[in-house]
C-alpha cells in the first residue's frame, strides 16, 4: 500500500472541499485516481494494498455523511450512505417496507463485512472482476487496451453488454435499489442533485470505461432515496456456490405491483449478469396482467434471459440466473421454492 | 522458546515502545506529521490533511491507551502487531476475507486488516488478549479447549472474537444462527464441528 | 518424507515397554496442552517473533510465466528510506519459469518501507514463450519450453493379459476423469525470523521439520550444521509444504547477514499460492471392464497430470482396488506454474477419485449396490486392509439401505444422494530420539525436536511419558520444536506419531528404570519388580509397597536423572484403512451442491489422544471436501498468471459449507500407534461425487463439483447421457 495523507471532514461541505480543487472545466481528470474516498474500506483497503488503487489522498466520509435511516414524507425511506450495511440488514422499518433491500443487505459478505461496510461503498465498490483487481493484468479499466475476459477466465463475468469492459457490477444493494425505484442524492461543489438509480450505473463505452456509474469525481453520493413501495410483493433470491461467505454466482429482485391476484405491473432486475445493475424488460412485460404462478415465473425468467450473450465459461450462468429469477417471482407470490 | 516479554501490559509499556521504535526509525520522521497533496491542501475547506508521514495515533485497546506514532496507511492490524508487540490476532489474507484478524471495535466485529488505525481513534478495541482475567480464560476460550476447537491455532484467536462478539449479542442464538454468524472466519485445519460445539456449549447446548 | 531410516535394523522394544493392557492416559482424551496459550493469543508463532532491531524482508517475484531476466537494478531501492539490505536473487540471463519465481529482495526497517521499496527494484524482463495449461503443453504445436521436452512419460505397470481380460468383460466403461490443481493455503504463510550471532544462526521458523530445516540452512548457506539452531515452537499449518527453509529461508538469512540485524521475512497470501507448492492434477483415460457377475476383470490406464515447472505429478491407480489384468501409463506434464509439493496424502485423492467413480459406474453397469460390489472387489482381509468390515458396520450406521437407485426421482429441483469411498494410508514412522529428566524436586521434562502442526504432537509426547512414569498429564512438561532438542524426522506421511511416541516410551522406560534403581534399595526390593502407577512407584501388584512420586524423586539427591533413548521396534507399525460415506444435496436448477452428512470409519492403530485424532479426522474430512467442492488454482489461460491468488476467490469452505460428521475410530492398540493425520483426507471428495451422481443420475468425472460443471452434466445427460 502506498502512502498516503488522511483528511477526514466533519461534514458534507468539508468532504466535497477535501476531494480537491475544482476548476470551471470540473475537476482535474486524475483527481478520481489522486483523490479517493473511504468509508468501510472493505473494498478500497484491498485494493490499495494490491497497488490498483494508490491514492495520494483518503477523504474519510464516515464522520461527513449521514448514518441514519429517517422516514421520508411520502412515506418511504431515506438512507444515509454512511449506514453501516449491519444496520440496514437490522432495521426493522426497512424490513417491512423493502424486504428484498434488507434480504441483500443481509446477504453481503460476511457479518465482519457487514459492520464496517456501509450502504455507499457496497454502491460504488469496484469490480470484483480478478482481471481488475490482480495488478499483472493492465486491463481496460486500468488504463490498458483490453479486456481478459473473453480470451480468459470469463466464469463469473457478463452474460449481457458487449463490452469492451466484461465486468459484473457487484453491488447487492444497488440491484433492489433499482428495482424499487430509489433515487440517490449526491452533492458536489455546486450543491446537490438527484438522479433515478435506474440512470446512475453506466454501461462500459471506451470513453466512460475506467468507471461505473455517473458520480463525477468532485462529487460525493449521500443517500438512497426509496418511495413508498405501494402494494407490492416482493422476491430476492440470490445463488451462492458456497453457503459461507461468498459473492453471488447470480441474484434477482422482484417487484410485482398487485391488483388483487394479479401482477399489474413488475419489475425485474438481475445482479452479477452484467455491467450494470440489470433490468429485465421483457420479463416485467411477460409478467404483467398474469397471476403468480410457476409458468408465469417459468415464462418471464426464460424472458429475463434472452439475449444474453455467454461467453466461453459462463454459459451456466444463463440457467443460474433464470432460476434466480424464476425464484424471486415466486417467493413474491408466496410460493415454496427449492 | 522465543524470549518472553516480561514488561507488565500497562501504559508505560507503550510509551517505553515507542521511544525504542522512534530511536530506530529516526528523528526525521517526526517532521513529516503534515503533509498534504500540497496545492490541493491550500484550497481545502475542511480538516487539515494529516500524514503520508508519521502522526500521532492514540488507540484505546483492551481498556489501555496505547500511543502510537504511525503513518495513516497502517491497519489496526499491523498496529497492534508490530508496534505494541501484541500478536494474539493474525495477519493470513491481509484482505478482509478469512477472519484471522478480528477485533471487536465498540461492540462489533472488524476485520482488523481492513481498518486502518488512525480511523479507530476513540474507539473501544477489543483483542484477543483482553479476554482473559490474569490466568482465567474467558468461557469461550476455555469452550474451545474442552471441545478442541482447534487445531494450528492460526485462526483460532480471531474465531473466538467473533464467537465472543456473537455470543455477546446473541445469548440465545440457534445452532443455525451461529453457524451464520461464523460464516467470515476461516479454518484451514478444518475444526468446525468442534469450533460450533465449543459455541454451543457456552450457550448450554451439550451437543451441536 | 518417511522419518529418517537407520542402516541397521533398529532394536526390538522389550516386553515391558510394550503399550499396556489397560492404559491410565493413552487412548483417553486428554485437551491440548497448548490450547489455553493459543486461544488467550500468547503462542508466538514464527509470524508473531520480535527481536530487538529486527527488520522485515520481502522478496520481489516474477510477474510473468516465463521469461529472461535482461537486467536488475536495485539502486533505487537501495537508497529508499529505511532499507538496509538488499540482493539479486537470479542474475540477468536466468530464467524465471513461473509467476512467483524469486528474482531479489530487500529489507527495511518498517514493512511499510519495504514495499515503498520492492517497487522501485527495476527489472526487465524478456518474455519468453510459456505453457499455462496442460493442454497447451501436450499440443503437437506446443514451444519447446522444458530442457529434455514438455512431457515425461514414466514405465509401464502392466500384470496379466489385458486383452483376455477384456473378452471376458461383460460390460465395459471407457471415459476420462480428472482432479485439478490446489494448493495447501497454509494459514500461517511460509516464512521465518533469522538473527545471527556472529557466524551462528538462530532460525523461527514456521516448518513441519525443525532438523531438517536447519540442515536446509546448513547445506543452502554452506555453513556448519552445528552452527544452525531452527525453533518452531508453533506452526499455523503445512499440509506437506513445508519441510526445509527454502528459497525464502535463505534469503532472510542472507538479508540479515547484509543489515546485521534480525530479519523477518513471512510470506503474503500471494506469494503463498504461487511458488509454495500445490496438489498435481490428475487425469486419465481409463478403459475397465467387469464381467457379468461382478467382478473386476481388465483395466487399462492412461494417465497424466501437471506438477507446475518441471515438477513429478504421479498418483497410485487403480487404487486400492484389484484387476487381474491391468496396465497403466502415467506421464509427467509441466506448465510454467509453481512446483508441486506433498500434499496431506501426495497422490492418493487424486487415485482414489479417478478409481471410486469408476467403481460406481461399473456396480450400475452390472445392477450391484456399490457397496457390495465393492466388498466384492476388495484385495484381501489384513489388519491394514479392512475395509469390507468398515463398509458393512459404516454402511449399517449411516443408513445406506435407504440409498435410492442411480437418479432421484423425487419431484423438485432439490436432489439427494449417497455416494461412499475407501481410502488407505501408510502411515508408521522410525528415527525419533528423545531425553528425559527427572529432577528431585519431581519434575519431569521430556524433550524432542519434532514439532506440533495442530495436530496434537506437544500432548501426546505428555501422555506417553504421563502412561510410562505412572503420573497425571499435568506432571509432565513436553519441550519440542528446536534443534536443541534430539533429532526427529519431518512431520509428513503421517509418521509423527509412529516416529515420536516410541522414542518417548523408551526414553522414559529408561529414565523410570534410573529411578527404580534407587527406589528398590531404599525399600529394601529388587528394582525389577517395581512399576510406576497412579502416582507411585511400587512393587507389581502390591501398591502399598512403594513410595509416592515425589518421595521417590527424593532420593535422587543432587543428581537428577537425565537420559537419552531410542525409537524402538514393536511400538508401532505401518497402513490404514478406512471407508466414507456421505449424503449430497443437488439443486439441479443451479448445479450448486451442499453436504448434509459424512460418516467415516477409520483406524490408525493406537489411538493415543482420542480427542486430537478425532479432531484430525475432522480436518481431514473438511480438507477433502474442498478440493471437492471449492478450491482451483485458476491460471489464466492466456497468460499463465493465476486469477485468484487470495482466499476471496480460492473458495474455501466456512461454517456454513461443513456438514454433520460422524467418526467412528477403530482402535487397534495390538498395532501400535500409526497416525492418522492424512488417510481421511484421501475419500470424502470421491465420496461426495459419487453422492451427487446418485443424486442426479449424472455422473461427474471432473473435480471440483463447480455449478457449471454440474450443470453441463445434466445437459449431457439430457442429450444422450454421462452415464
Amino acid at each position: 500500500m502506498k502512502a498516503f495523507a488522511y483528511v477526514n471532514p466533519a461534514n458534507e461541505k468539508e468532504a466535497v472541499g477535501a476531494l480537491g480543487p475544482s476548476g470551471p472545466q470540473g475537476p482535474s481528470s486524475d483527481v478520481r485516481d489522486r483523490v479517493m474516498l473511504i468509508a468501510g474500506g472493505q473494498d478500497l483497503l484491498a485494493r490499495m494494498k494490491d497497488y490498483i488503487a494508490q491514492p495520494d489522498r483518503l477523504v474519510n466520509v464516515k464522520n461527513a455523511l449521514d448514518a441514519t435511516i429517517t422516514a421520508t414524507p411520502d412515506g418511504g425511506l431515506k438512507i444515509g450512505a454512511a449506514v453501516k450495511i449491519a444496520d440496514l440488514a437490522d432495521h426493522a422499518r426497512a424490513a417491512a417496507l423493502y424486504p428484498a433491500l434488507v434480504h441483500a443487505a443481509g446477504g453481503v459478505g460476511t457479518p465482519q463485512i457487514r459492520n464496517q461496510g456501509t450502504v455507499g461503498g457496497n454502491i460504488h465498490q469496484r469490480p470484483r472482476c480478478w482481471y481488475f483487481r490482480n495488478e499483472e493484468f493492465v486491463c481496460l479499466k486500468k488504463g490498458g487496451n483490453r479486456c481478459f475476459a473473453p480470451a480468459g477466465e470469463n466464469q463469473f463475468h457478463a452474460i449481457f453488454g458487449n463490452g469492451p469492459s466484461h465486468i459484473v457490477h457487484p453491488s447487492s444493494l444497488a440491484v433492489p435499489a433499482v428495482a424499487y425505484g430509489a433515487k440517490f442524492r449526491l452533492v458536489g461543489p455546486n450543491g446537490e442533485r438527484i438522479v433515478d438509480a435506474g440512470e446512475y450505473f453506466t454501461m462500459p463505452t471506451m470513453q466512460n470505461v475506467r468507471g461505473e456509474n455517473v458520480l463525477a469525481a468532485d462529487e460525493l453520493f449521500t443517500h438512497l432515496i426509496l418511495p413508498a413501495p405501494g402494494n407490492v410483493k416482493h422476491g430476492h433470491y440470490e445463488v451462492r456456490y458456497k453457503a459461507s461467505h461468498d459473492w453471488p454466482i447470480v441474484f434477482a429482485t422482484v417487484i410485482l405491483a398487485m391488483n388483487g391476484n394479479t401482477i399489474q405491473s413488475a419489475r425485474v432486475v438481475m445482479g452479477a449478469v452484467a455491467p450494470i445493475p440489470w433490468r429485465a424488460v421483457a420479463a416485467e412485460k411477460a409478467l404483467a396482467g398474469k397471476p403468480i404462478d410457476a409458468a408465469t415465473a417459468a415464462a418471464a425468467a426464460d424472458a429475463a434471459l434472452d439475449g444474453a450473450k455467454p461467453m466461453s465459461r459462463n454459459g451456466y450462468k444463463v440457467q443460474v440466473a433464470k432460476t434466480a429469477v424464476k425464484r424471486a417471482i415466486l417467493q413474491a407470490g408466496g410460493i415454496k421454492t427449492a | 522458546m522465543a524470549p518472553k516479554d516480561e514488561r507488565p501490559d500497562t501504559p508505560e509499556r507503550f510509551t517505553v515502545s515507542r521511544r525504542a521504535f522512534l530511536k530506530t526509525t529516526g528523528i526525521s520522521s517526526l517532521a513529516a506529521t503534515v503533509v498534504g497533496v500540497a496545492d490541493a491542501d491550500a484550497q481545502t475547506p475542511g480538516a487539515r490533511a494529516v500524514g503520508p508521514g508519521e502522526v500521532p495515533v492514540q488507540l484505546l485497546v483492551n481498556g489501555k491507551r496505547l500511543d502510537l506514532k504511525i503513518e495513516p496507511r497502517v491497519t489496526l492490524l499491523d498496529a497492534i502487531r508490530t508496534r505494541a508487540d501484541m500478536t494474539g490476532n493474525k495477519r493470513v489474507c491481509d484482505r478482509g476475507t478469512c477472519g484471522a484478524c478480528t477485533m471487536i471495535v465498540d461492540g462489533r466485529t472488524v476485520y482488523s486488516c481492513s481498518t486502518l488505525a488512525i480511523e479507530v481513534q476513540g474507539k473501544q478495541i477489543r483483542t484477543v488478549e483482553g479476554l482473559t482475567r490474569g490466568a482465567t480464560l474467558h468461557p469461550m476460550q476455555q469452550a474451545f479447549c474442552d471441545a478442541d476447537g482447534l487445531m494450528c491455532g492460526f485462526c483460532t484467536p480471531g474465531f473466538i472474537m467473533a464467537s465472543v462478539a456473537l455470543f455477546e449479542k446473541h445469548p440465545q442464538a440457534t445452532v443455525e444462527q451461529v453457524k451464520k454468524g461464523l460464516d467470515g472466519n476461516i479454518c484451514r485445519c478444518g475444526t468446525f464441528t468442534r469450533i460450533l460445539e465449543a459455541n454451543m456449549k457456552v450457550r448450554g447446548v451439550a451437543r451441536a | 518424507m518417511q522419518g529418517r531410516g537407520n542402516q541397521t535394523p533398529p532394536p526390538k522394544a522389550p516386553d515391558k515397554y510394550l503399550w499396556p493392557d489397560k492404559p491410565a492416559v493413552i487412548g483417553t482424551s486428554v485437551k491440548r496442552l497448548d490450547g489455553p496459550d493459543k486461544v488467550a493469543g500468547r503462542a508466538k508463532f514464527s509470524y508473531d517473533i520480535s527481536r530487538p532491531g529486527m527488520i522485515y524482508g520481502k522478496i520481489l517475484r516474477s510477474p510473468h510465466a516465463h521469461a529472461r531476466i535482461v537486467a536488475i537494478d536495485l539502486s533505487a531501492a537501495e537508497q529508499a528510506p529505511g532499507v538496509k539490505a538488499a540482493l539479486v536473487w537470479k542474475q540477468p540471463g536466468a530464467e524465471v519459469m513461473f509467476q512467483g519465481d524469486e528474482v531479489a529482495a530487500l529489507a527495511a526497517d518498517t514493512e511499510e518501507h519495504a514495499w515503498d521499496a520492492m517497487r522501485l527494484i527495476k527489472v526487465d524482463y524478456e518474455a519468453l514463450p510459456h505453457l499455462a495449461s496442460v493442454d497447451q503443453a501436450m499440443a503437437a504445436d506446443a514451444p519447446a519450453v522444458f530442457t529434455g521436452g514438455n512431457t515425461k512419460p514414466g514405465p509401464v505397470q502392466e500384470s496379466g493379459d489385458i486383452d483376455a481380460g477384456f473378452k471376458q468383460a461383460a460390460h465395459v466403461v471407457d471415459a476420462t476423469y480428472s482432479t485439478h490443481v490446489v494448493t495447501h493455503v497454509c494459514l500461517e504463510t511460509h516464512g521465518c525470523v533469522c538473527e545471527w550471532d556472529g557466524d551462528k544462526l538462530t532460525a523461527w521458523v514456521s516448518t513441519q521439520a525443525a532438523h531438517g530445516t536447519a540442515q536446509g540452512f546448513a547445506q543452502g548457506l554452506q555453513i556448519p550444521q552445528t552452527n544452525v539452531r531452527v525453533i518452531t515452537q508453533y506452526m499455523g499449518g503445512g499440509f506437506g509444504s513445508k519441510f526445509g527453509p527454502d528459497t525464502q529461508g535463505l534469503i532472510c538469512a542472507k538479508l540479515a547477514q547484509q543489515a546485521k540485524v534480525p530479519v523477518k521475512l513471512m510470506l503474503d497470501r500471494k506469494e503463498e499460492h504461487l511458488a509454495t507448492g500445490n496438489r498435481p492434477s490428475a487425469i486419465a483415460h481409463i478403459k475397465a471392464g467387469v464381467t457379468a457377475d461382478g467382478k473386476l476383470i481388465a483395466y487399462d490406464a492412461q494417465s497424466w497430470g501437471t506438477g507446475g515447472a518441471g515438477a513429478t505429478s504421479n498418483f497410485p491407480l487403480p487404487y486400492i482396488y484389484v484387476f487381474p489384468n491391468r496396465r497403466r501409463t502415467h506421464q509427467d506434464v509441466y506448465i510454467n506454474a509453481g512446483q508441486q509439493r506433498a500434499m496431506r496424502a501426495p497422490g492418493h485423492p487424486q487415485g482414489c477419485f479417478l478409481t471410486e467413480i469408476l467403481m460406481d459406474e461399473l456396480a450400475d453397469r452390472v445392477k450391484m449396490d456399490p457397496v457390495e460390489f465393492r466388498i466384492k472387489n476388495l484385495p484381501d482381509r489384513a489388519p491394514n486392509a479392512m475395509w469390507g468390515e468398515y463398509f458393512t458396520r459404516g454402511a449399517k450406521a449411516f443408513g445406506w439401505d435407504k440409498r435410492h437407485a442411480t437418479g432421484d426421482s423425487t419431484p423438485g429441483p432439490i436432489k439427494t444422494g449417497f455416494g461412499c469411498a475407501a481410502n488407505q494410508w501408510g502411515g508408521g514412522g522410525r528415527g525419533s530420539k528423545a531425553h528425559c529428566d527427572i529432577n528431585a524436586d519431581g519434575t519431569v521434562v521430556m524433550k524432542c525436536g519434532t514439532q506440533d502442526l495442530g495436530t496434537g504432537t506437544r500432548t501426546i509426547v505428555a501422555m506417553v511419558t504421563a502412561e510410562t512414569l505412572g503420573l497425571p498429564v499435568s506432571a509432565v512438561t513436553p519441550e519440542i520444536g528446536d534443534t536443541m532438542y534430539p533429532f526427529s524426522g519431518g512431520s509428513g506421511g503421517s509418521t509423527t506419531a509412529a516416529s515420536v511416541t516410541p522414542a518417548i516410551r523408551v526414553t522414559a522406560f529408561k529414565a523410570l528404570d534410573a529411578l527404580c534403581a534407587k527406589v528398590g534399595p531404599a525399600l529394601g526390593v529388587d528394582a525389577a519388580t517395581l512399576v510406576a502407577s497412579a502416582g507411585r512407584i511400587h512393587v507389581k501388584g502390591t501398591p502399598s509397597k512403594g513410595l509416592a512420586w515425589k518421595d521417590a524423586c527424593k532420593l535422587l539427591g543432587t543428581e537428577p536423572i537425565s537420559v537419552d533413548g531410542d525409537w524402538m521396534d514393536g511400538l508401532s507399525s505401518t497402513g490404514t484403512s478406512g471407508v466414507q460415506f456421505t449424503e449430497a444435496e443437488v439443486d439441479i436448477e443451479t448445479g450448486i451442491v451442499r453436504l448434509k452428512r459424512v460418516l467415516t470409519v477409520q483406524d490408525c492403530g493406537l489411538i493415543v489422544d482420542k480427542l486430537t485424532t478425532e479432531s484430525q479426522v475432522y480436518g481431514g474430512i473438511v480438507g477433502s471436501i474442498n478440493f471437492a467442492l471449492y478450491e482451483d488454482r485458476i491460471l489464466d489461460r492466456v497468460t499463465g498468471q493465476m486469477v485468484n491468488p487470495n482466499m476471496e476467490w480460492y473458495l474455501i469452505a466456512g461454517m456454513s459449507d461443513v456438514p454433520q460428521i460422524d467418526i467412528i475410530l477403530n482402535n487397534m492398540p495390538e498395532r501400535g500407534v500409526i497416525g492418522v493425520g492424512e488417510p481421511p483426507t484421501v475419500s470424502t471428495a470421491a465420496a461426495i461425487a459419487n453422492a451427487v451422481r446418485n443424486a442426479t443420475g449424472v455422473t461427474m468425472r471432473s473435480l471440483p463439483l463447480t455449478p457449471a460443471k454440474v450443470l453441463d452434466a445434466l445437459e449431457q445427460e439430457k442429450a444422450g447421457g454421462t452415464l
